[in-house]
């Protein structure tokens, strides 16, 4: 179908639940024939339109290959991604929901690094006094080397992470991390700080459109009256 | 003429003065790179994976694959070489080459620092009037002197260190500058709060490692910090006299003198800048030498004289300098120092 409108959402968790109720509070409701696993939904009153399910990285990629049209997904998984899918896609909205910030985080015995600056000054003691690089676990390699390098730390080596990168520094896998967090509890929990200037991004859930479609996307985007 | 006649002409300076062909791996164990180089020289490299995972990468800098290969060989020994082949870097800019066709001569080992530059640079001066380009001239610029002023400055070790470590790196450079400036970087807040953590800590077993940091070593650098004995109008002072002595640029004949009038100027000893004689006689060399003491801040392995040559038309020709560090940071035990120049053959074809 021509005119056909792909909506992908996030497919489990609380942003599947907030995405959903947004929708929701538009008057959107996603209706679904199937059982409560199917991936695919209907919108009633929106015709011509699908909502697919998907892991939110996946709707970011998604997105930028044209398979969806508009979408729901984390603005740090946008920013993650590499420049030229971000090309291909607009963010239109931030949304409410899904507020957490990327953050380089520290053992929080190393009291003397409590800046940046202190953290450079360490990575060139690894590097001077150990002849080895510091190592910085993270699943956000991309946001990760740009915010390092652009605060003057050069001197470091990614260990790329699928998850828990929290428990690295203390296994001997890496030690500092990068990652997200919106209260910050996991990482105390797991004695880790904040650097006081180490804000990487403020990430939110974002409604994205594929900038191929942006065009015909107008309509669905007047329908939002709830913002 | 061609640029195989170019090559060959090169070469037979390269050999005459004394230099050994080296062939230099073209693919190298990236991981191995970036574990000595850090994070960002990945940006210059191509990279990829092998059927068992490894990441390799093309040699994307022809002295760096020269050094990882005398420490393969023999690092015992001093050696001149030189190597004719290409380079491969990534860049964000579409303007610049991927694939750089280089010349070049190392002289890896070099005991002699002062015949060694001038041994180079002389090389590199008669290898391109072999091949009959005229008109050149030179810029350069000497890393060591921004050094010898940084470390006459009174400011904190930490300083001293920071500014040295990121003169290479202009942008960041200026926020540093502005920083000595403005503020300081110790919060009494904070540090009151970590006081009470620090006489815990000392009471641990001192060589406990935290993340692969002794115990000991954050203690020490904690107790360094907050003793930081900074004064702002004397930090303000300081970076004026930083500023204004990289803005100096004139000619190589004339560089001794101007220094000499920024040290009475700004009040400084009269013996802070070491040695000038490379310079000088480069001036000798080629009289349209340029000094600056800006010049040279873009490869962070530089520790000395730094230049570049250029055609008629400006466009470089050539580029080499000395790197004292570079064999200590790809794995050597020792300080093995070193100096080395390239000519770059995709700007000698017409």
């Amino acid at each position: 179908m021509k005119n056909l409108l792909t909506i992908g959402l996030p497919s489990k968790g609380r942003l599947k639940e907030e995405s959903i109720s947004f929708f929701e509070k538009n008057d959107l409701k996603p209706t679904s024939n199937g059982g409560e696993r199917n991936y695919f939904a209907q919108i009633e009153n929106l015709p011509n339109s699908k909502i697919i399910y998907l892991h939110a990285k996946e709707i970011v990629q998604r997105l930028g290959d044209g398979t969806i049209d508009v979408g729901i997904s984390g603005l740090d998984l946008l920013k993650e991604s590499p420049i030229n899918l971000q090309k291909k896609i607009e963010v239109k909205k931030k949304l409410d929901f899904g507020l957490a910030d990327v953050v380089v985080a520290i053992p929080n015995d190393w009291i003397d690094v409590q800046t940046v600056a202190d953290l450079e000054e360490v990575s060139f003691d690894f590097r001077d006094k150990k002849n080895i690089r510091l190592r910085v676990a993270t699943k956000y390699p991309n946001l990760t080397n740009n915010f390092l390098v652009s605060k003057g730390i050069t001197q470091y080596e990614i260990v790329p992470s699928l998850g828990a990168t929290e428990t690295y520094p203390f296994i001997g896998s890496s030690e500092i991390i990068t990652d997200i967090t919106s209260t910050g509890k996991t990482l105390k929990d797991n004695n880790l700080r904040v650097l006081k200037d180490g804000f990487i991004l403020n990430s939110q859930a974002c409604l994205m459109f594929s900038k191929k479609k942006a065009k015909n996307l107008q309509t669905f985007l007047n329908s939002l009256t709830y913002v | 003429m061609k640029s195989k006649n170019y090559s060959e002409n090169i070469i037979k300076v390269f050999k005459k003065d004394g230099f050994v062909l080296s062939e230099p791996d073209v693919l190298l164990d990236s991981d191995y790179i970036i574990q000595r180089s850090g994070e960002n020289f990945r940006k210059l490299m191509f990279t990829f994976e092998d059927d068992a995972g490894k990441s390799i990468c093309l040699r994307p800098d022809l002295t760096v694959a020269s050094c990882i290969k005398y420490l393969k060989d023999n690092p015992k020994k001093n050696s001149k070489i030189f190597y004719s082949g290409q380079a491969y870097r990534r860049s964000d800019n579409r303007k610049d080459k991927v694939i750089n066709d280089q010349l070049g001569i190392e002289i890896l080992g070099s005991k002699n620092k002062f015949i060694d530059d001038l041994k180079i640079l002389k090389t590199i001066d008669n290898s391109i009037k072999k091949i009959k380009i005229k008109n050149t001239s030179i810029k350069v610029g000497d890393v060591s002197l921004f050094q010898n002023l940084i470390e006459s400055l009174k400011i904190p070790q930490r300083w001293k260190m920071r500014l040295k470590r990121h003169f290479w790196r202009p942008q960041y450079f200026k926020d540093l500058l502005n920083r000595l400036e403005t503020s300081s970087d110790v919060d009494p807040a904070e540090i009151n709060l970590d006081k009470k953590r620090f006489s815990e800590m000392k009471k641990l077993n001192q060589s406990k490692e935290i993340a692969n940091r002794k115990v000991s070593e954050i203690l020490s650098r904690f107790d360094r910090k907050i003793k930081d004995p900074r004064l702002f109008s004397e930090n303000k002072k300081i970076a004026k006299i930083i500023r204004e002595f990289l803005k100096i640029n004139c000619s190589a004949s004339k560089l001794e003198k101007n220094l000499i009038n920024f040290l009475e100027k700004n009040k400084l000893r009269n013996n802070v800048f070491k040695d000038l004689s490379t310079i000088k006689k480069l001036s000798k060399i080629n009289s349209k030498t340029i000094f600056s003491t800006n010049f040279g801040r873009d490869i962070e392995y530089y520790t000395g004289i730094v230049f570049e040559i250029y055609n008629s038309s400006k466009k470089e020709i050539a580029r080499g300098g000395r790197y004292d560090g570079l064999i200590k940071s790809l794995g050597s035990k020792k300080n093995i120092p070193a100096v080395g120049a390239a000519i770059n053959l995709n700007n000698l074809k017409i």
